[in-house]
């Protein structure tokens, strides 16, 4: 029994649910106390004990299933005929310079000469598309980030803390110093709201046409992660996925190998607006508040309708402190923002700039404040 | 079933609240490991009334902590009673011309001077546990959620004035949330989880007989198939099963013992409360919503 509950928490660990050793511990324990013979029970004990959050239900009763049931689930294989018939379509590309459309079979949509805006005079690293640089360089990125991030919603929070300054009189550390003076209040402690850390919730796209900057963004995404805690991270293509619970930061490179296979659809097209409307559906409340900043990577190329996209941006707006909305493709001083999708969502957008290399989110710094 | 599971629930129902299997489990586990209970799920659906009904089945104190941003240790745990502590700092230097500090500390950092917040409050009842109710618990920041922590691990306090007050009984410990952020790990992992949903159709009306004396069958069923269709539609908030309640309430006011379009429209403020909901469900949504309903 003990070991049949290891290798079903093991599973559920395997699949993105956080079962730690207690509370294994603790489902043994409940074991004990429940009738065994009653399935449902099990199944309830269990789940209260390895305290399942509701998101994961489906998940966890499939693999209850297969585990108590031994029943095996159908393998994946819609999904992986997917991703091998993907190689069909027409992909965006970063050239180095600009970003451009790469037909399959490898006939290049080829630029005219001497159109590449002049980037050679300032120092080659800021420059540099992300898909080029090294690890230094991407340290580079993460110290920059550290900056960058408590200044992208910094907010003074209600509880107090004590301050030398100005602020509300503090009795109970009054109290204490007056002790010393025989308790006459000769020095009065205060205290003040102080500055807490930044939220932020970031909207990633892992479509197709974003194939060249999925990776490195998402390296961002983990280094604001490691300067604020409250950061909340979702994927989506033509389905939303929560990934913040699937990655660690501090296995940057083994996340970013596992992950494609935990979202439907990774490198598939775009539904940008049924997408956000299912985040405010489900994530909003939770995760959106007057303080938080939200940040959408994407390239706008939305297979999907214009006016969901609108709707969805306009409920975003109205919750969030900001919405930046970062665009790769925006590193193209040709690029315009003509798309129907890129349209429909513009108007509720704070900040949009570019995402290409490390000076494009550098600037962020001076919008964002 | 487990004899003892099904003895909670019996008891729950018999104080008035109807309880599905997986809500008995876990109180039933919670009581046997003497765990902390997390109760997460949408409003209205009954999270802190468990707390009410324990309190009344184990015919013992509900002590309950509103937690809210901003919330600290002084209204959770305990403060000094200054106003006491400084008349008696006065009288002693008048009267005895006592200048130790020492002594006037001794004086005046004692049991009777301490004002017991609900935290203090629930470890040191003598007369048996308490049930402490931590009510919405996301609400407070994070850092008092570690201080909770170390609270709910040990059931002692530490009063630096004082010393350590260690629990004369541990407390039976509810904690719920409406998730309008994240519990963190540590706290969730201390904790035995339970998720409440929305009922399905049997028990909320079976909620809605328990809890509304006087309605009728026709009346009960007509209005939980209404909002069980009501909570199906996109909205921002789904009524809960108080909501349910209330609108029941309001239509035997109203003298109606069924449902047509025009009462529906009157008394729609009883179920939603957002005003994009209200807008999103307009006459003709509620005449769809109305006609499904007859037929």
């Amino acid at each position: 029994m003990t070991e049949q509950l290891a290798r079903f928490a093991g599973a559920l660990r395997t699949a993105g649910v956080r079962v730690g050793l207690g509370d294994e511990v603790d489902g043994a324990a409940a074991l004990t106390l429940v009738d065994l013979l009653d399935r449902a029970e099990v199944h309830r004990a269990l789940r209260i004990a390895f305290k399942v959050p509701h998101e994961a239900w489906e998940l966890y009763d499939r693999l209850f299933r297969e585990y108590w049931d031994g029943i095996r689930p159908p393998r994946h294989e819609a999904l992986e005929r997917a991703l091998r018939e993907q190689p069909g379509r027409p992909e965006w590309r970063w050239d180095g310079e600009r970003v451009r459309l790469a037909l399959p079979d490898g006939n290049d949509d080829d630029a005219p000469e001497g159109d590449t805006p002049g980037y050679n005079s300032e120092p080659m690293l800021r420059r540099k598309p992300f898909e080029r640089c090294s690890a230094a360089e991407i340290e580079r990125l993460e110290r920059l980030l550290e900056r960058l991030a408590p200044r992208l919603a910094a907010h003074r929070t209600r509880r107090l803390a004590p301050t030398r300054g100005r602020g509300s009189v503090d009795l109970r550390r009054s109290f204490r110093h007056a002790l010393r003076t025989e308790g006459d209040l000769v020095r009065l402690a205060r205290r003040a709201r102080r500055i807490e850390a930044p939220r932020l919730v970031v909207l990633y796209d892992t479509s197709g046409s974003m194939d060249g900057y999925t990776r490195i963004l998402l390296a961002f995404a983990f280094a604001l992660r490691r300067t604020i805690s409250k950061v909340e991270i979702f994927a989506f293509n033509t389905a939303l996925v929560r990934v913040t619970r699937l990655v660690s930061p501090s296995e940057v490179e083994r996340t970013l190998e596992r992950l494609p296979a935990s979202v439907p659809d990774w490198s598939g097209g775009t539904r940008i607006g049924a997408c956000l409307a299912e985040f405010n559906a489900h994530y909003l409340d939770r995760t959106v508040n007057r303080h938080t900043t939200v940040m959408i990577f994407s390239d706008g190329l939305d297979h999907g309708d214009g006016a969901v996209l609108g709707t969805a941006m306009r409920a975003l707006r109205e919750r969030a402190a900001r919405i930046l909305w970062l665009n790769p493709l925006l590193g193209d001083p040709r690029y315009r923002p003509e798309t129907e999708g890129m349209r429909a969502a513009m108007p509720y957008v704070d900040h949009f700039g570019p995402a290409h290399n490390l000076e494009a989110l550098e600037t962020l710094l001076g919008v964002v404040r | 079933m487990n004899q003892e599971i099904r003895a909670v629930q019996v008891e729950m129902e018999r104080h008035g609240y109807i309880a599905e299997p997986a809500i008995a489990t876990a109180v039933f586990l919670a009581r046997e490991m003497r765990r902390p209970l997390l109760v997460e799920g949408e409003a209205g659906v009954g999270k802190t009334e468990i707390a009410k009904v324990l309190a009344r089945m184990l015919d013992t104190e509900l002590v309950r902590l509103q937690c809210y941003e901003g919330l600290d240790t002084h209204t959770a745990l305990y403060e000094w009673n200054y106003q006491r502590q400084l008349l008696r700092l006065k009288i002693a230097e008048r009267d005895h011309g006592e200048r130790d500090p020492h002594k006037l500390e001794d004086l005046i950092f004692g049991r009777e001077y301490l004002l017991e917040r609900p935290l203090l409050r629930a470890i040191t009842r003598r007369e048996g546990p308490a049930v402490l109710l931590i009510d919405e618990v996301d609400r407070a920041d994070e850092g008092f959620e570690a201080f909770l922590l170390e609270v709910l691990s040990d059931f002692q306090i530490t009063i630096p004035e004082l010393g350590t007050i260690t629990a004369e009984h541990v407390p039976f410990v509810l904690l719920t949330s409406n998730r309008s952020r994240e519990i963190s790990d540590a706290l969730r992992r201390r904790c035995l989880y339970l998720y409440i949903e929305h009922p399905d159709f049997e028990k909320e009306l079976a909620i809605l007989r328990a809890k509304v004396p006087g309605v009728s069958d026709q009346l009960a069923s007509a209005v939980t198939r209404f909002v069980q269709r009501l909570r199906a539609r996109e909205l921002r908030k789904l009524p809960g099963v108080a909501e349910t309640i209330d609108w029941a309430q309001a239509l035997i006011r109203l003298h109606r013992d069924s449902l047509d379009a025009e009462t529906v429209s009157a008394t729609i403020g009883c179920l939603l409360k957002d005003a994009h909901d209200l807008r999103a469900t307009d006459e003709q949504a509620i005449v769809e919503l109305v006609a499904s309903e007859s037929g």
